[in-house]
């Protein structure tokens, strides 16, 4: 794609941004001023990296460098709220966009950052981080139903979803998976974490889904790479976790983990479904 | 009451960064004044200051100051401060050293912090700058934290990790003087057992240049003989800035940890003059008065005290006031103190003042001299009955009054005596 040069980019503006960047590396200058130019989108992660990493202390500069979205700006980095406005200044003063306060309350990762300006800089709505729903509102919304639903109160983030499910020991099955030794089916663990795909696809904001997903065509479609580490009996605390891997209509891939406390329960490499939009 | 003694000093100051150059220029009577580059404009006849070397503040990004490299600041440290933030973090360091504390004598319940400084007016003036250039939202969320008057309190208790008392004191020239006095009390009524008292002020063209205003500034243009309290022909004073750090303990808790003390801070007094927004009372009343409370408090008379390290900032007026009330408490009964202006090397430090000349003064006690008042060519005739001493002598004082005095003419009186008396 050819790009066309911007004609606000004066060389008064490129002497202003390279003095507001003096403390950046030279690619996030060059990814700056490329995105100012000629509105080069592909710099963005390179220019947010590079201006959080030029407010950080040295020793933990390496976190941001090895590329973990997951890595959380306060615990890791030390990214405390005053520090953050700093940043956001800055990001603000060479993007040449303005950021409201009421924005930035649900950012907690770089992947979080990395991800809403992304959007802020095409012009897209941002999506609301963080979505908690309680069992009641699940209920409503999921097609499965007591005493077939295996997840609890849930969290939905823009690209994962969190739930918890605690074994009571009264669920039907339990009675004769085995005889007298009650132990939680491993299928019934996939099923946990695909009914949990199920929440995160008919309740996500992601603007990739380009229309409401119709609940009623949600359908399992494959599941790969699976590894049970744990017996979970009742009493046993489940934790669920689906992360989005890859949306190819109208297939949508999700990794999937259960840990109960510290200790790693399943891991599924892939799980599919195959979903449609409402008609 | 409870017994204060000083363990530990620390300086960053026009006449030294560090307790020994501090001595030496009091023993060789070194200033630390020199024609400042900023103000050496057409412009500008103030041509004369006493900057503070080895350090460089003079960008508005705290990112590019320097400092010597026996500092280390995080970086979210350093983008709090102000210039003399930067100054009192490192007099805190060298403070903290000389008094021997570790970190759970420093950060705990029954230590705190008192600072005293102006607050910084070339941090206020930049971040203003930006944000009518840039707008406010994208002013700097560190502008009003390093700017503002209690810049120093923040910003070191978040650094120390202090958990007792934290508070500044503004009364002009004489705010060190009142931080000290109220630390002093604190541990004297046993409400704390250590507390940091901190002074700072800029010392930089934003913060010295409009005393030009009130034409309270010398326009001399020698730097060894511009700044001369006492002298017929003095003509104002030289601006300066740094930071004192003085570290307050209760004398048992000092004996046991085996602290070396300088000196015991006996007590103080203060007064006002009630009088004039400026201009101290033409016959020194409200010193008067707090000399004489400084005294009662701690049941000695005037013949007890044998140093008296002056306020006299080298202007006409404020000399001229203090020599009056002097004269009133000590020469009347026949008491003749060594009397010196220590502002004669260092320039006149604002807020900071009071403390610094209260460090030298227990600096006297301890390390054996009685510091001497430079630059006198031609002793005003006011002075005459007063002892003042133009060369450093060798002997202790066994007790030293400090005075200070502030706009609107708030006194402050510290006495400071040998702690083996």
């Amino acid at each position: 794609m050819e790009l066309k040069k911007s004609p606000a980019f004066t060389p008064h503006l490129e002497d202003e941004l390279r003095e507001s960047l003096k403390r950046c590396s030279p690619e996030t200058v060059e990814a700056v001023l490329g995105f100012r130019q000629y509105g080069n989108f592909d710099g963005i992660p390179v220019i947010v990296l590079g201006i959080i990493e030029r407010f950080l202390e040295p020793d933990v500069r390496h976190l941001l460098r090895e590329g973990n979205d997951d890595t959380r700006l306060f615990e890791d980095l030390g990214v405390d709220s005053l520090l953050m406005v700093e940043i956001i200044i800055l990001v603000e003063e060479t993007l040449d966009i303005s950021i409201a306060n009421d924005e930035l309350r649900d950012i907690r990762s770089v992947g979080d950052i990395k991800t809403y300006l992304d959007y802020k800089v095409k012009g897209i709505p941002i999506p609301k981080q963080n979505k908690r729903l309680t069992v009641e509102e699940i209920a409503s919304v999921m097609p499965h139903q007591d005493p077939f639903l295996f997840i609890r109160e849930s969290k939905i983030s823009l690209n994962e979803a969190e739930s918890i499910y605690t074994i009571t020991g009264g669920e039907f099955f339990l009675e004769g998976h085995f005889k007298n030794n009650p132990v939680f089916p491993a299928s019934i663990l996939i099923e946990a974490l695909g009914q949990l795909a199920v929440l995160y696809l008919i309740r996500n904001e992601k603007p990739e889904f380009e229309q409401p997903i119709d609940t009623s065509k949600v359908m399992f479609a494959s599941c790969d790479g699976v590894r049970c580490h744990r017996v979970c009996r009742p009493g046993d605390i489940l934790d669920l976790k689906v992360k989005l891997k890859r949306i190819r209509y109208p297939l949508v891939t999700f990794e999937g983990t259960i840990t109960v406390g510290d200790e790693k329960a399943v891991f599924a490499e892939d799980i599919t479904l195959a979903f449609d939009y409402e008609s | 009451m409870r017994k204060v003694v000083v363990t530990g000093l620390g300086f960053v100051t026009s006449i030294g960064n560090d307790k020994a150059t501090v001595i030496d220029s009091l023993c060789h009577l070194k200033h630390g004044i020199e024609l400042f580059p900023p103000f050496q404009k057409d412009n500008i006849p103030v041509k004369l200051a006493a900057p503070i070397k080895e350090f460089n503040t003079e960008s508005i990004d705290s990112e590019d100051w320097t400092s010597p490299s026996q500092y280390k600041l995080r970086m979210d440290t350093l983008r709090g401060l102000s210039p003399h933030g930067l100054y009192a973090y490192c007099a805190m360091v060298q403070a903290i050293q000389d008094a021997g504390l570790s970190e759970d004598e420093i950060s705990n319940p029954k230590t705190g912090l008192f600072t005293a400084s102006s607050g910084s007016v070339f941090m206020t003036y930049n971040h203003l700058n930006r944000m009518f250039k840039v707008g406010v939202l994208r002013t700097s969320p560190q502008g009003i934290i390093s700017s503002i008057v209690g810049t120093l309190n923040f910003n070191l208790v978040a650094a120390f990790k202090i958990k007792g008392a934290s508070c500044g004191f503004a009364s002009a020239c004489s705010s060190s003087g009142h931080a000290l006095g109220y630390a002093h009390d604190e541990i004297a009524l046993g409400r704390h057992d250590r507390m940091f008292v901190v002074g700072g002020e800029d010392g930089n063209f934003l913060n010295i240049l409009p005393f030009a205003g009130m034409r309270v500034l010398t326009l001399s243009l020698d730097p060894d003989r511009a700044s001369r309290p006492f002298d017929k022909n003095r003509d104002g004073f030289v601006g300066t800035g740094g930071a004192v750090v003085m570290v307050l303990e209760e004398e048992s808790i000092a004996r046991k940890r085996k602290a070396d003390i300088y000196a015991e801070f006996k007590g103080w007094g203060q007064a006002s003059d009630g009088y004039h927004v400026a201009l101290s009372h033409p016959e020194g009343n409200g010193l008067i008065q707090s000399m004489q409370r400084a005294l009662e408090s701690v049941k000695l008379g005037p013949k007890d005290i044998d140093y008296i390290n002056a306020h006299a900032p080298s202007t006409l007026a404020g000399d001229l006031s203090e020599m009056r009330a002097l004269k009133n408490v000590f020469s009347q009964n026949n008491c003749k103190p060594a009397i010196s202006s220590t502002k004669a090397l260092t320039g006149h430090a604002l807020s900071l003042a009071s403390i610094m000349e209260a460090s030298f003064s227990v600096l006297a006690i301890k390390e054996n001299f009685t510091p001497g008042s430079a630059h006198i060519e031609t002793l005003d005739p006011e002075a005459k009955g007063l002892n003042i001493i133009n060369k450093t002598q060798e002997g202790s004082p066994k007790h030293v009054m400090s005075n200070s005095s502030g706009f609107g003419g708030a006194n402050v009186s510290l006495i400071f005596s040998d702690p083996n008396l």
